[in-house]
């Protein structure tokens, strides 16, 4: 509320000096909101100091993200709360494009963040480009030790630890109830006989829409029948026959889940017009907004025709260290990632924004263990696999969809198009050295 | 190009001045249809967002999404920055483009024609590949996060067009008509103030406009060199708003985007009157 | 009479010219640079200079790939710019017709378009137009009786989809452009063409648009180069990551874009921006022909 009223306040402030003094307008802008107190440049050193010596060592820790505002808030608080009496605050700024904004800014002690919490499959870059420090001093056993180990292992590159996983992420399959007919089948050979009854291109219905050519959310069968898209040591697997295999086998669904574009399928969900979807826990609001009565299922429990189940990849949301902050803020930044890792943070999340807390103990809370989306995200952790945060990855989604849009969109023969996407991931990986 | 007419031609001209402004309707028609598509989209409620039914007219009409534009972003801040921004910008492209147009179209020199050549093919190198050599160089100078070091980034990108532009236009106004005034002692900046910009208003305008119209829709350089959520422009803001997957919603992002333009539109219509040149206006002949 | 100075029109230029020296010129000197290091993920700040060998790798990208690319990207410009031309002057034309009252209006209108930031624009036309289910354009077909139909699923009506949306988006400024230049033509020139019994078709010809020629000159080529370069449309329109329509239309800045920019080696994407800069270089001297001014 507080920020509410300054935003307003700024607001007039800001129109009501708009035609007089450009000047004028900004430093009223600044005045009333310290938090985006900042200066330019050269001046911003001297500037911290005195702070810190007038306000007896008040610490602040700058966090980027690129997420939901919603979320940082909530960690913020809890953060806040319980570092108030060690003089740390920490501030969460969101940064569109923040893989290519942390190139920019990672070493930039003045102008770029402390630390900063991201998706884990970035992870390598970083690490790479040389601008985040291993936490191992920093997070010690009492802070890892009750996070969920594939967490945890998401977090590391080359043997080093370098996140603190925060919360995690799956697909899962979302469906509306008043839709939905019958039982859900337990295999996908028998969902793909309910979608085949049960749709109607031309009147624009649908039983299950899915982003069928976005990597991420084919990963679930490409996983499932033994392929990968890069392997641990970087080599691409887009020619391997368990991954060609599990293209193929998805493009008998793409052909009845619509254009398969982000924003096509989560609407025809959200209008009722598909009684299913498979989508992350970012649909939630949208789907609460629209009024479904949602019902929620892992995908785990879908079983394929080889009897293994859909698996998932796994999106771990940790927060890493910037070098320079590990050097000159190293006790604030300890402080952080122990407050950070808390069991109460993951239950504040879960219960305000459905996240899957990355701390095992948060789920003895009574109201994160009773939320069905988040338990079933628990359940497909088991079988999901972390998305390979080696830096390779990143130059992977794009041979890996081309190589399904080419197949679900364009009608193209497998083996030859898997031949030239696995050729031009191979180009994209040498041209990365 | 009025001549007394007989009416017989009288009623040809009426019939002829209907069919136009039915062509020009129809066509403003049809430019406007993705707009109006947007804007059907933030008059509705969240829940009916993009709807699979052939209708413009939303079910429920419902100032909401604009409401939570104004009181849930910072909207008026994100709107002082863009009008600062694009001002300044203006000013200094301008400023400095119609002095150099001035020089290159009234003097000539020796590097003259090169030197306008070399502009034309620098502003071929695309401005993306710029970002990351203007970002090393700010930070050396300690003018990232400063709305400056914007206006020096967005005033260099358009002075090229600027230069060029204007100058096209210089070169149609008779030197003959400053020499007069230089006679009665008139030097070049009086000449240029009085003389040269009310003959070459519509092509000043239209620069001007063509400056403020990209520094408004620019939103790359906004997000990457302002640091701050509370520095960025409009189009900046927007882009933000956009850009995840947990909070992207059509109805919030359309009625943005209306607002976004709106400004342009006002500020557009209004400059219109000016945009008369003094040779024609004015009967200055050459 | 024009007037020949040695250094007054230097230091009237002066300003324009050191801010053009730091926002262009400087970034090219840099990018030069930085084509002959390599700086990569994995010598990010220690990075050194190694010669040429970046454009060598940069020159074997110049394969078919790359040639096909190079012909969509010169069809694309010359289809757009034929046609952004020759509308904007009719729609010019007639904007400034006498006696039409609300052109004001009008021009106000058509200008609805530039206002909007590119990239709203197009994922506007992306969903709001294209798109099989909810796009305007497929429930017009739908409610014909028609088939739906996936726009930007395969490369000839992708080509077209991106071609209506940069005309959408640019035409203003060209209307904007040719109206501006239309008010400087002397109206008495038209009066007495009236008197000699000129028609429709000999005042276009003989009068309006010779003169119109050396102001709109410089803005068509800039929106050439424009055109040449645009990179949002195709990208966001088909190939933005996690939303691939199917189409596999590049041109040379999506080809560089998604075969070099992506890996983050900034010294073979630089090089190859290089290259990139020198065909344009090349491409514009072809043009060069349109700027000869008559002196």
């Amino acid at each position: 509320m507080k920020k509410k009223i300054s935003l307003i306040m700024c607001g007039l402030l800001v129109v009501g000096t708009l035609f007089g003094c450009g000047n004028a307008a900004q430093t009223g802008g600044t005045e009333v909101n310290n938090e985006s107190a900042q200066t330019d440049g050269e001046g911003t050193e001297e500037v911290e100091e005195t702070k810190q010596d007038a306000s007896t060592e008040q610490t602040e820790i700058k966090i980027w993200h690129d997420g939901d505002e919603a979320i940082m808030k909530t960690i913020a608080d809890r953060v806040n709360a319980s570092l108030a009496e060690k003089k740390i605050t920490v501030s969460f700024e969101k940064k569109t494009g923040l893989t290519d904004q942390l190139q920019l800014y990672g070493n930039d002690a003045a102008n770029g963040p402390d630390m900063y919490l991201y998706a884990h499959d970035s992870l390598g870059t970083f690490v790479e480009m040389g601008i985040l420090a291993p936490i191992d001093d920093m997070a010690d056993a009492g802070v890892m030790g009750d996070l969920l180990p594939m967490t945890v292992e998401a977090g590391s590159y080359n043997g080093e630890q370098y996140l603190v996983p925060v919360y995690f992420e799956t697909l899962l399959f979302l469906y509306n109830k008043e839709l939905w007919n019958g039982d859900l089948p337990t295999s996908t050979e028998d969902l793909y006989e309910y979608m085949k009854a049960n749709t109607d291109t031309a009147a624009g219905t649908y039983a299950v829409v899915n982003q069928h050519s976005t990597a991420y959310n084919v990963a679930p069968f490409i996983n499932g029948f033994g392929g990968y898209i890069i392997d641990k040591d970087g080599n691409p697997g887009l020619n391997n026959q368990e991954t060609k295999d599990a293209v193929e086998y998805n493009k008998k669904f793409a052909a009845l889940q619509a254009d398969g574009d982000y924003n096509t399928v989560t609407t025809l969900f959200n209008e009722k017009k598909a009684a299913a979807i498979i989508g992350g826990p970012w649909l939630i609001s949208g789907i609460k907004d629209a009024g479904i009565d949602l019902g929620i299922k892992s995908l785990s429990d879908f079983v394929l025709p080889n009897g293994k189940a859909l698996a998932p990849y796994s999106g771990v949301q940790g927060v890493g260290v910037m070098k320079h902050a590990a050097e000159n803020k190293k006790e604030a930044v300890t402080e952080v990632l122990k407050a950070i890792a808390a069991p109460e943070v993951g239950i504040d999340l879960a219960n305000n924004s459905n996240c899957a807390p990355a701390n095992v103990k948060s789920y003895e809370d009574a109201g994160v263990a009773g939320n069905e989306m988040i338990m079933a995200m628990k359940e497909t952790a088991d079988t999901a696999q972390p998305m390979p945060n080696i830096p390779q990855m990143s130059v992977m989604w794009a041979p890996a969809e081309g190589l399904l849009a080419a197949v679900n969109k364009s009608g193209e023969d497998i083996n030859t198009v898997a031949e030239e996407f696995e050729k031009q991931a191979e180009t994209a990986i040498a041209d990365m050295q | 190009m009025v001549i007394k007419m007989k009416s017989s031609k009288k009623i040809k001209t009426k019939l002829k001045l209907t069919a136009l402004n039915i062509f020009l309707i129809s066509l403003s028609f049809i430019g406007l249809v993705p707009i109006l598509y947007a804007l059907s989209l933030s008059l509705s409620g969240s829940v009916g967002a993009l709807s699979a039914d052939l209708t413009f007219l939303p079910e429920k009409v419902t100032l909401e999404n604009y409401r939570r534009i104004i009181t849930e972003e910072p909207f008026f801040t994100w709107l002082s920055n863009s009008v600062i921004l694009s001002v300044a910008t203006m000013t200094v492209a301008i400023g400095f483009a119609v002095v150099a147009s001035y020089a290159f179209s009234r003097f000539r020199f020796k590097g003259r024609t090169g030197v306008l050549k070399l502009l034309l093919v620098l502003n071929a190198f695309p401005q993306i590949l710029s970002m990351f050599a203007i970002f090393r160089l700010f930070k050396t100078v300690g003018m990232l996060d400063s709305k400056a070091g914007l206006v020096i980034v967005y005033a260099g990108s358009m002075c090229i067009f600027s230069i060029w532009n204007m100058k096209g236009y210089f070169d149609t106004i008779p030197v003959e008509i400053e020499e007069a005034s230089r006679i009665d002692g008139a030097g070049d900046f009086q000449l240029l103030w009085k003389i040269v910009i009310p003959l070459a208003m519509p092509a000043v305008i239209v620069t001007a406009v063509m400056v403020l119209i990209f520094v408004w829709n620019e939103y790359l350089f906004a997000t990457t060199f302002m640091l701050n959520e509370k520095s960025y422009t409009l189009a900046g803001g927007l882009y933000q708003l956009q850009s995840n997957d947990y909070g992207r919603s059509w109805p919030l992002f359309s009625a943005a985007s209306i607002m976004v333009s709106v400004p342009i539109l006002i500020i557009f219509f209004c400059i219109q009157k000016y945009m008369v040149s003094g040779l024609t206006a004015g009967g200055v002949k050459g | 009479m024009r007037r020949s100075n040695k250094r007054l029109p230097w230091a009237y230029s002066l300003p324009a010219l050191i801010l053009v020296g730091i926002v262009i010129v400087f970034p090219i000197i840099y990018t030069g640079y930085l084509s002959l290091t390599n700086m990569n993920l994995y010598h990010w700040f220690d990075f050194e200079i190694i010669g040429f060998s970046n454009y060598e790798r940069a020159l074997l990208k110049l394969d078919s790939g790359f040639l096909s690319a190079l012909f969509t990207t010169i069809i694309w410009t010359a289809v757009n710019m034929a046609l952004q031309v020759v509308l904007a002057y009719f729609i010019a034309m007639a904007l400034n017709v006498d006696g039409l009252r609300l052109n004001r209006l009008y021009k106000t209108l058509l200008m609805f378009p530039w206002a909007m930031p590119a990239y709203v624009s197009i994922l506007l036309w992306r969903v709001g137009m294209y798109n099989t289910e909810f796009g305007l354009l497929n429930k017009v077909l739908t409610a014909l009786g028609m088939e739906k139909v996936n726009f930007l699923a395969e490369n000839t009506p992708a080509f077209i989809s991106c071609l209506v949306l940069n005309l959408w988006m640019a035409l203003p400024f060209m209307i904007m452009m040719i109206d501006g230049a239309l008010q400087s033509i002397d109206k008495s020139y038209y009066e007495s063409a009236q008197l000699d019994g000129a028609g429709f078709l000999a005042r276009n010809i003989y009068i309006t648009i010779p003169a119109l020629r050396g102001i709109i000159a410089p803005a068509v080529i800039m929106t050439t180069f424009t055109t040449f370069k645009q990179f949002d449309i195709i990208y966001l329109l088909t190939m933005q990551k996690g939303a691939l329509s199917g189409a596999t239309l590049q041109t040379i800045i999506t080809y560089a874009h998604q075969n070099a920019f992506v890996s983050n080696n900034y010294g073979l994407s630089s090089a190859v921006s290089i290259i990139i800069f020198v065909l344009i270089v090349v491409f514009s001297l072809g043009t060069n022909r349109g700027l000869r001014e008559e002196s």
